[in-house]
């Protein structure tokens, strides 16, 4: 705004004009179709195989009346590209910062601008899936889709091929317990007096009963399967070489670390140890995992 | 072609941060009588100005019918007066057409603009999107051009630093315009630090707020010599409009500007524009337009632009002798500044910033959210 200067006024105006833009009956359908359906639709040009949204009454290509082609759109699409408005001015619709997108939606051929919420700044993506969240109280404008969120996957897949490194470890920790012991032996039918009496126990090189081997090696399964590579993982392969025996009580933790990739078959190769409370070797090994593939 | 237009005189203000002192019929009088001075020329109805190509924006001079507030400044009454409301440069192809068909002899082009004087320039511009699908979600120019820089750099590989090393050279060239707005000189390490916006875009990487006026007079060859000694001529023009609604764009692949590049060359008879010109004035409303332009223009290889800047093509093409839209110029009237730019060179006026011998030129105007249009202009000694 200019300076009041001592020989020149300033006269402050407003150019508002309240006014009302017809939005013509395919514009009106449009908005109504997302008030009333909760459904954007958009316009399909036959000749130019083309899905035109916001929606217009002819293609501008060929000129072809569209008007009546309308076919609905998912709610979800594909963030095209995106800014950080950062920038305060009066027109827009929130107060910075916040995510203006160019959404793709399924089934269209052009992209819609939106706000996106529900992502970390740092962390918008070209690319990323979202679906559009309706407005509680209608306002009959293009503000009924309130905003897109990200679509959130069922399941959190662990690491693909691509997302793991050499260096990438995890572990698991659990106490091992009598009851884990006699509930092993259920499980596997090794009942084993080495495992379950003592007095057979005492007349063995360990002196006590000691844990199935297999008991403190399972506790593997929980980190390559969950954690990783994580969800997803298929393991065709693990050797294990036991170093100590695991007593009753005895706190073992498994690790895995990504040691090799195999890119033949985009597999890797995972160096496994298990240690106990004392720091001791209980058993060592390796693993091959296939990472899980993205979905859909 | 029967006849070629040429460009008798140019006139300007200096580009200002706010000109709070005086109107822009002032601003423009200035321009008017300048132009009046250095060519003799007149209104009279068989010999002089029969026609005014004024150049203004309804929003940003908040009234309707912006054109009529001016006209009497610049002597458009009783006669014809035409008002572009697109880039000024557009003006220039308005005037051509007007002199090529044999309507006009002469044609004064005049225009304006102070961004200093609405609340915001970004609410101007969400104005220029429809009120239905864009306006409420607050798309404005800034915004927009967002878009395209991050689809830019994703495709380009343009950087960062390549955007310091185009904004500090900007100001490097303005230095030595006078006319130019005058602004503080940057670091590559300021421009990287300066604060985001709109990502991709940065305070230092978007052309500062500008208040502005100029004019140009333009006649058919035959009667230059009666304004000036020194004409320089229209041989080309061509313009281009893309879609309106931004996601029907392809906002990396510069449709319009090529389209509007190639009838230019057509008209022109360049064949190969990466060798055709002297010096070259590209409307770079933002950094990362300077780069993306000259592909479009065809003076790089698509792709190149990357290694257009690191190579030094900034300087090996004369690229923006002026400091370019980033250094300052309103909206409105970026193209029709490269023009006035570009003529200067053409003339040997340009001073310090002189690219010696300079015989043919091309200049560049955009209107509207992230290229939208684009006018392609070749002028030659």
């Amino acid at each position: 705004m200019s300076t009041q200067s001592p020989d020149s006024f300033v006269i402050d105006g407003k150019l508002a004009l309240p006014y009302q833009y017809f939005a013509g009956r395919t514009g009106s359908r449009f908005l109504t179709s997302i008030r009333d359906e909760k459904k954007i639709k958009g316009l399909k040009c036959e000749k130019c195989n083309k899905v035109f949204v916001p929606p217009r009454q002819t293609c501008e290509r060929c000129f072809e009346d569209i008007s009546e082609n309308w076919v609905e759109l998912e709610n979800a699409g594909t963030v095209t590209g995106f800014t950080i408005i950062r920038y305060e001015e009066p027109h827009q619709p929130f107060k910075p910062p916040y995510i203006l997108a160019q959404i793709k939606l399924d089934g269209a051929d052009t992209s819609l601008t939106h706000i996106v919420k529900g992502v970390a700044l740092s962390q918008m993506k070209t690319g990323i899936r979202v679906q559009a969240k309706f407005a509680k109280n209608s306002t009959s404008t293009i503000m009924d889709i309130d905003h897109f969120r990200p679509i959130k996957p069922k399941f959190e897949l662990g690491y693909s091929y691509d997302e793991l490194e050499i260096g990438m470890s995890a572990s698991f920790t659990k106490t091992i317990t009598e009851s884990d012991v006699y509930q092993f032996a259920g499980i596997s039918g090794d009942f084993n007096p080495m495992h379950l009496n003592e007095e057979f126990a005492k007349m063995t090189p360990f002196g006590t009963r000691i844990a199935h081997g297999a008991l403190p090696q399972s506790l593997i399964a929980p980190v390559l399967g969950m954690k990783l590579p994580g969800l997803g993982t298929v393991i065709p392969e693990i050797t294990v070489r036991f170093r100590k025996p695991t007593y009753f009580g005895d706190t073992v933790t498994a690790t895995a670390e990504v040691v090799e990739f195999i890119e033949a078959r985009r597999w890797v190769k995972l160096e496994l140890t298990w240690t106990n409370q004392r720091d001791e070797l209980v058993a060592e090994g390796h693993a091959i995992a296939i990472p899980p593939t993205p979905m859909g | 072609m029967s006849r070629r237009v040429a460009v008798c005189a140019t006139a300007q203000i200096k580009n200002e941060p706010d000109i709070w002192y005086q109107r822009f019929q002032g601003m423009l009088f200035d321009c008017f009588e300048s132009i009046v001075s250095q060519t003799g020329v007149t209104f009279d109805m068989e010999k002089g100005i029969r026609n005014v190509v004024t150049c203004s924006d309804d929003v940003f001079d908040a009234r309707t019918i912006s054109d009529n507030g001016l006209t009497d400044v610049v002597g458009a009454h009783f006669r014809g007066e035409e008002k572009t409301a697109q880039d000024g440069i557009n003006g220039i192809g308005y005037a051509m057409a007007s002199i090529l068909s044999g309507h006009d002899d002469i044609i004064l082009l005049i225009g304006h603009c102070k961004e200093s004087q609405p609340e915001s320039r970004h609410m101007c511009t969400n104005l220029a999107f429809d009120p239905f699908y864009c306006r409420p979600l607050g798309l404005d120019f800034l915004n927009a051009s967002a878009f395209q820089a991050r689809a830019y750099m994703e495709k380009s590989g343009i950087t960062e630093e390549h955007l310091a090393r185009v904004v500090v050279r900007s100001r490097q060239m303005a230095a030595k315009n006078p006319y130019a707005r005058k602004n503080k000189m940057v670091t590559e390490q300021e421009v990287m630090k300066s604060p985001m916006l709109s990502d991709p875009i940065r305070e230092l990487h978007a052309y500062p707020l500008t208040d502005w006026a100029a004019g140009m007079l333009l006649c058919c060859e035959e009667r230059a010599h009666e304004f000036t000694d020194n004409p320089v001529f229209v041989t080309g023009f061509g313009s281009c409009m893309d879609s309106y609604f931004l996601g029907d764009r392809d906002l990396t692949d510069n449709f319009a500007l090529k389209k509007a590049a190639s009838r230019a060359y057509q008209m022109a008879g360049v064949q190969n524009p990466k060798d055709a010109f002297d010096m070259v004035e590209l409307n770079d409303s933002y950094a990362y337009q300077l780069p993306m332009w000259a592909e479009g223009a065809g003076l790089v290889e698509e792709g190149e632009g990357r290694r257009w800047i690191e190579n030094g093509g900034m300087e090996a093409n004369h690229v923006n002798t002026s400091g370019g839209m980033l250094n300052g110029n309103p909206v409105m009237l970026g193209g029709l500044a490269r023009a006035l730019e570009a003529v200067h060179q053409l003339r040997g006026e340009a001073g310090d910033r002189q690219v010696e011998g300079a015989k043919k030129a091309l200049a560049h105007g955009t209107t509207g959210p992230a290229g939208q249009h684009h006018a392609v202009l070749i002028l030659e000694k």
